[in-house]
């Protein structure tokens, strides 16, 4: 991400834009009785971001934690990409929006997710041929879950963009401190994740990831003349954020929600705009 | 097949501007000229496999069409998932090659042989696989696999029995050579295992003097432009495979579900031993019972 010379965004309604996907999420997780919630609403903030401000029609962006892909598909639907209709057959037989992003199925998704450590080497792929062949300004975007940084293909892809100097690739890593059973803290510790990302020669900084201006603030930040080093954004977030009994709760990972849960998660998001 | 490989692959980069050539830190002594004539379109993306394939999707995604190079199992085995998942479910036109099929490495170790390849990538969507059955069909691999819309793998091998002799007829479609015509069994070899039953051949009084032997190269077949083969099939009702792979998964199995019928069908492949001892490709060969003697021993028991 280049630093653009633009006027501020709007950010009181990009939180109202976060509003609508959370509660459109939790519709159709209840709906399709689904789980993987959690890790949807702790990219929230990030999906509308990337989808409103960050991305111009050449870009690419990899939702490289194909597990959020709820999320991504409530983001689409609420910019305009997808309409009612399709995002009713979610989760479905005969779907093209299962659990994780599919092969081929939407336009806005290169490709296809969910085996962890895939997006960064792709993405990575992208902005080298924009970047050193085509010589185009089309960027790309990973968003990276913390427990995916277990998978050493995260690491190899980081010392090739690295190596490549490719200042047109952004990682962002959704750091909610949970993974698939149990603390990232416990199960394999990341920390020093900032250090680890800049050792391996990113552009390194850690923001609040459901604040959009303490996003964009470090995604707009002028960088040093000649600096071309990729861009690793260590979105520090909480895993079922807006809903207070999913907050930072492993389960929410897996569970669906029962009637009850789904009216009292509805209240919890509308209380916390 | 190595150096026919970087003759043909060097006219095929230089004749389409958004082909690229990407190496898996291989190449020494073959691809120095091309790197500087291919400039950015040349990239070595070090020791890392599984990031080597979601990079070349990402360049195929950005329209490119790569070749992505490297020894067979680092390019198979250890990125299986990035070529099923960022390649073949996308139907990108990334050219997989792998050099040192089979038992070409030899006595470099167990580590360093290819006798899944085949197996792993014939079951993923969208792939056709290319193994070229001598030096001299290469260059006609590279030609076909530069027209593929999709994914492609290009087996490159030595044999431990090679063999000058050349084939009788070649179906331009399919590349399957037609190499002897003896009437009694069908032998038919995938790719470079060809040189097995060649090499037989050069004994005057061999069993495969009576046999029609063919070589196969390139997967998934297309049997119906392939008469000859299955006119020989028909007739002799014995067919022997011979493969420089195991035969769990082989193209010998493909083949034999293809052909179903058949009165006598017998496949030749690799072995696992545990307690493996190494030396060249010629050991390896007889070690699995794949030198030109026991396929000459197969096929007199087949003749019977």
């Amino acid at each position: 991400m280049t630093a653009a010379k633009s006027r501020a965004p709007d950010f009181g309604a990009l939180r109202r834009d976060a509003l609508a996907v959370r509660r459109k999420l939790l519709s159709m997780h209840f709906e399709a009785h689904s789980g993987h919630i959690g890790s949807g609403l702790s990219c929230v903030e990030i999906l509308v971001y990337a989808h409103r401000i960050w991305k111009k029609p050449e870009d690419r962006f990899i939702l490289s934690k194909g597990h959020a892909a709820s999320a991504l598909y409530a983001v689409f639907n609420h910019v305009g990409l997808l309409s009612d209709a399709d995002l009713g057959t979610y989760y479905k037989d005969s779907t093209l929006l299962p659990a994780h992003p599919a092969a081929g199925a939407l336009e806005e998704v290169p490709a296809a997710t969910g085996s962890l450590g895939h997006g960064l080497p792709i993405a990575a792929g992208l902005a080298f041929a924009h970047r050193k062949i085509r010589k185009s300004s089309s960027r790309a975007l990973a968003l990276l879950s913390d427990g995916e940084c277990d998978e050493g293909s995260v690491w190899e892809a980081a010392l090739f963009a690295s190596h490549h100097q490719l200042d047109n690739l952004t990682a962002i890593v959704d750091v909610n401190g949970l993974q698939g059973f149990g603390g990232t803290r416990d199960v394999l510790n990341l920390e020093p994740l900032a250090a680890k990302w800049r050792a391996f020669g990113f552009l390194t900084r850690e923001i609040n990831g459901h604040d959009f201006k303490s996003i964009h603030a470090a995604v707009t930040l002028p960088r040093r003349r000649g600096d071309r080093r990729p861009l690793c954004l260590l979105a520090r977030t909480v895993k079922g954020k807006g809903v207070r009994f999913m907050e930072n709760r492993l389960e929410w990972h897996y569970l669906p929600m029962d009637e009850g849960q789904f009216k009292r998660a509805l209240k919890d998001v509308e209380a916390s705009r | 097949m190595r150096v026919a490989f970087t003759a043909a692959v060097e006219k095929a980069l230089l004749s389409d501007p958004d082909s690229l050539l990407i190496t898996g830190d291989l190449g020494y002594n073959a691809f120095e000229g091309l790197a500087s004539r291919l400039g950015p379109r040349f990239l070595n993306a070090g020791v890392a496999e599984q990031n080597m394939m979601g990079v070349a999707a990402g360049t195929a995604l950005a329209g490119f069409r790569p070749w992505v190079y490297s020894i067979a199992p680092f390019a198979t085995l250890r990125c299986l998932e990035q070529i099923r998942n960022d390649i073949c479910l996308h139907d990108l036109p990334v050219r997989i090659v792998g050099n040192g099929g089979g038992y070409t490495y030899g006595v470099m170790g167990s580590t360093h042989h290819a006798l899944e390849d085949l197996a792993c990538l014939k079951a993923l969507p969208n792939m056709t696989l290319y193994f070229p059955c001598a030096d001299d069909q290469v260059k006609a691999a590279v030609v076909m696999i530069s027209g593929e819309k999709g994914p492609t793998y290009l087996r490159l091998a030595i044999s431990g029995f090679p063999s000058s002799r050349p084939p009788l007829a070649e179906n331009p479609a399919t590349l399957t050579r037609t190499y002897h015509l003896g009437g009694g069994a069908t032998i038919v070899a995938v790719g470079h295992a060809v040189q097995i039953a060649l090499s037989a051949l050069e004994t005057s009084d061999s069993p495969l003097q009576d046999a029609d032997v063919f070589g196969l190269a390139k997967f998934p077949f297309d049997l119906k432009s392939d008469s000859s083969l299955l006119k020989s099939v028909e007739k002799t009702q014995r067919v022997v495979v011979v493969e420089e792979h195991y035969q769990n998964g082989g193209v010998g199995e493909s083949l034999k579900a293809a052909l179903p019928g058949v009165e006598r069908f017998d496949i030749l492949g690799a072995k696992y031993f545990r307690a493996q001892r190494y030396g060249g490709a010629a050991f390896h060969l007889k070690q699995s019972g794949l030198s030109p003697e026991d396929l000459a021993e197969r096929v007199r028991s087949a003749l019977r």
